[in-house]
């Protein structure tokens, strides 16, 4: 007791308090640029930390993480560009609000529902991490192939436009994951000798090429009187810029399911928050009352992957804190500063230092506070900023993306990459490809094959299939999950043909 | 007009506190020397290219030679990340950069020494480069959980002998050093094992703990091991360990490679004399101060100062060796 209340005065003094406070303005406004992902600034920040005094360092760290991944939902609603991939997903309900004139709502939500993901996976952290971490640590390969099938069986039951044109923008998103080193043996593979090629494709070259510069191109299209109109227009009206009390709770459910799948999808290391934001998604609209909102500016479909993609933050600090295993770079960045300072996480640091621990959750709960309250001027300060004509503001947002493909690996490639990514996203949409299902194919290969493959190995080195599965009960538990969630997927598509559902195509516009 | 005025105002305040939190950043990691103005080198500022992400060790460890190096030089030293191709692109580039001491890099052993043997490379590990200077090796010693069955390595190599194709192993990465060395040891003993490829240290020991592999080979031990999550069996290097001198090295064992996986700092082939006596006056200094050895010591790393001379000989026999005893081993068809 003595030492948690030690912990929180250590977060609680006046450094630590302007730490934070400096780390969520500055998260907001980085996260808020394409191309410069939180992770990135907390990079150039960790040599500082060599200086600082720990308390303010360590929590200025946690407050960029939780800071820009608000600030990367603002130009996803508003101009379709994510600034960080984690917020790729919030484009698909929260852009369409922005060009009804709701783009305030659409922020208030965004807000809420980042703040409720944070505040609930940190809670989890605090009083579940022992026994969640217990559990994650049972995941191998083989369960997190099945874990990603759930998620590609959600998406088949999601996508309701043409049958063929969605299979064929997932292949097309597989196929690019492809291009690379062979993640089993390290050749490379789909490359033409081009070494730029040898790591892949860069996702943040992609999801700005597919979704900035094809609206570029898109508005390009438009009549030239037209591009002298803002780009959007706030309502005037009070209630489309502010999320009433109904609505805050009408929410609820969704974000406490969805802020549950972002701390799982944290608690597992190597998933990520995009992943995790993508699953809360399909999984909001599934259960939604009127799925037919979702694509066309439910606040739904805002808050489930904003409360998801929050909720990965403080659940990737569950092995951290409980084995020393950082689950995303954010978490390794943040187990580097702590090496710096001497601190070694892991159960060690429970039983002999504890007030680092103690400090670092009240930090991250006193965040999520000053996360809110920033959040709400910033919102204001966004609303300005987009508040120009068209002519000014997209090449405005052209120099910002090609700016942020470069800054990601120093390389003009990504650039020419993003326009290509463009041209061909503008294509897609004129001819009703689903992007966003291309994006979420590619985002989701790379953990299938390189589970798949080592699962294939792995049952290679036991005794059969029957004996590997039979050693492991947490796959028996997800492959009867699986099972079950298969058959209720079948027989909703046969529900919808029977009674005769309008098909609607998956809305990226 | 006033309010579009203000509109592209504040688009490009936007822009400019972005910037500006980027260059402040950058310019505060660097330091702040000043420029001397003279023909002297350096009389502008330098640039560090670090092949891996931001956050990793050898960005870590660069970025604080760096600050330091720009304090002695008394000029900016600046580093920039250029990733791709798992370290090879970044270490090109250097390659090509203009032979000035302005462009400099990090270099570690698998780029230079493992790499070239298995894939492209744009660039020529033996005639390209300036190897300026060495500062650190890392141990990677060979990993079981606490509660595996094998006490020794003996155990191990006994366990994978009787049952072919049974023991799950894994390193960080496919085709580092690591791994090859631990394969050659395996051919040499006539084990056949599975090796599941992963990604990165954390995936492997996440593998350790949660019984998906056998046995790991990993640099970041220090934390698990003090925690009792884990055990060490053997060190793949030269040297034993200093934590645990009587664990076996695969040297003492008498392996065909028994590699040092070390980080140093090198220019494009060809630098003029006082740059690398600037460079190796600055780099002794900085491997020989308090706050360098500690930081090598919270990432696991062990201070190993080697100057330009025996740096560009030490780099060089690696390269003969390691693709001499690939040859024999007919590893790298």
């Amino acid at each position: 007791m003595e030492s948690i209340l030690d912990g929180i005065s250590l977060a609680l003094n006046f450094n630590a308090l302007a730490g934070i406070l400096l780390g969520i303005v500055l998260g907001q406004i980085l996260g808020s640029i394409p191309g410069l992902t939180a992770a990135m600034a907390v990079a150039l920040l960790v040599p500082f930390s060599f200086y600082f005094d720990p308390w303010v360092g360590i929590p200025m760290m946690l407050a960029m993480f939780k800071g820009s991944l608000f600030g990367s939902s603002i130009p996803a609603i508003l101009l379709r560009t994510p600034g960080t991939p984690a917020a790729a997903a919030t484009v698909i309900d929260g852009n369409p609000l922005a060009r009804r004139g709701k783009g305030g709502k659409a922020m208030h939500t965004v807000l809420f529902a980042s703040v409720f993901g944070d505040s609930f996976s940190d809670i989890v952290l605090i009083f579940g991490a022992g026994v969640l971490a217990a559990v994650a640590i049972r995941f191998g390969p083989a369960e997190y192939a099945i874990l990603v099938f759930f998620a590609l069986l959600s998406l088949i039951s999601l996508h309701r436009g043409s049958s063929w044109k969605g299979v064929a923008a997932i292949a097309a998103g597989v196929l690019l994951a492809c291009i690379g080193l062979d993640p089993i043996t390290g050749s490379p593979r789909l490359t033409f000798g081009n070494a730029e090629l040898f790591d892949g494709i860069g996702l943040i070259p992609m999801l700005i090429g597919f979704l900035a510069i094809s609206e570029v191109f898109r508005q390009l299209e438009q009549p030239v009187r037209r591009l002298a109109e803002k780009t959007i227009t706030f309502s005037s009206l009070p209630e489309d810029n502010r999320l009433s009390g109904k609505e805050h709770r009408a929410l609820l459910p969704t974000l406490f399911r969805s802020s549950a799948i972002g701390t799982l999808t944290g608690a597992l290391p190597g998933l990520g928050s995009t992943v995790a934001a993508f699953i809360a998604y399909n999984e909001a609209r599934r259960t939604a009352a009127k799925p037919e909102e979702f694509g066309r500016g439910s606040l739904h479909g805002i808050a489930a992957p904003e409360a998801a993609n929050n909720a990965v933050g403080g659940a990737n600090l569950i092995p951290l804190l409980a084995f020393g295993i950082p689950g995303d770079v954010a978490a390794a960045l943040i187990l580097g500063a702590l090496l710096i300072q001497g601190i070694t996480p892991g159960p060690i640091a429970f039983r002999d230092n504890p007030e680092p621990i103690y400090a670092i959750f009240a930090a991250m709960l006193l965040a999520n506070l000053v996360n809110y309250v920033v959040g709400m001027g910033f919102i204001p300060l966004a609303k300005k900023v987009v508040s120009v004509p068209k002519r000014l503001l997209f090449p405005a947002v052209l120099v910002f993306a090609s700016a942020g493909a470069y800054a990601m690996r120093g390389s003009l490639f990504d650039v020419q990459l993003m326009f290509v990514f463009g041209l061909i996203g503008w294509l897609m949409t004129k001819h009703d490809f689903p992007p966003v299902l291309l994006l979420i194919g590619f985002i989701l290969t790379p953990i299938l094959e390189r589970s798949v493959r080592q699962t294939l190995i792995l049952a290679e080195a036991a005794d059969g299939w029957l004996a590997f599965v039979a050693s492991r009960p947490v796959l028996m538990i997800l492959l009867a999950a699986l099972a079950v969630l298969t058959v209720l997927v079948v027989r909703q598509r046969l529900a919808m043909k029977r009674y005769g559902l309008p098909e609607e195509p998956v809305d990226s516009s | 007009m006033s309010a579009a005025g203000s509109g592209r105002a504040l688009v490009a305040c936007h822009a400019f506190v972005g910037a500006f939190a980027l260059f402040a950043a950058a310019a505060l990691t660097a330091g702040c020397g000043g420029q001397t103005g003279s023909d002297e080198y350096p009389s502008r500022a330098i640039t560090i290219i670090v092949p891996y992400a931001p956050g990793g060790g050898g960005d870590t460890f660069t970025r604080a030679i760096a600050a330091q190096a720009s304090e002695i030089l008394g000029a900016k030293v600046f580093v920039e990340n250029r990733t791709g191709g798992g370290g090879t692109v970044g270490v090109g580039s250097v390659a090509r950069a203009p032979a000035d001491g302005y462009t400099l890099g990090f270099v570690s052993s698998s780029p230079l020494v493992m790499a070239p043997n298995f894939l492209d490379v744009p660039y020529d590990p033996v005639q390209d480069f300036t190897y300026l200077s060495r500062f650190i090796v890392t141990p990677h010693p060979v990993l079981v959980g606490s509660g595996s069955r094998f006490g020794s390595f003996a155990d191990l190599l006994e366990y994978a002998r009787a049952n072919p194709g049974r023991l799950r192993w894994s390193s960080a990465g496919i085709n580092g050093a690591p791994h090859i060395a631990t394969l050659a040891a395996f051919r040499q003993e006539e084990i056949d094992a599975a090796f599941i490829p992963m990604q990165g240290s954390s995936e492997v020991l996440a593998g350790l703990l949660g019984g998906t592999i056998d046995m790991g080979v990993i640099s970041d031990y220090a934390g698990p091991l003090a925690a009792g999550d884990i055990r060490v069996l053997a060190e793949i290097g030269p040297e034993p360990l200093p934590d645990l001198p009587s664990v076996p090295t695969y040297q003492q064992m008498a392996y065909p490679l028994a590699p040092t996986i070390f980080f140093g700092l090198a220019g494009p082939a060809e630098l003029p004399g006082e740059v690398v006596a600037a460079w190796d006056a600055a780099m002794r200094t900085i491997t020989a101060s308090d706050s360098f050895s500690s930081i090598a010591h919270r990432l696991s790393g062990r201070v190993a100062y080697l100057d330009h001379q025996e740096f560009q000989r030490h780099v060089l026999a690696d390269i003969d060796a390691t693709r001499e005893a690939l040859r024999l081993l007919g590893a790298n068809e």
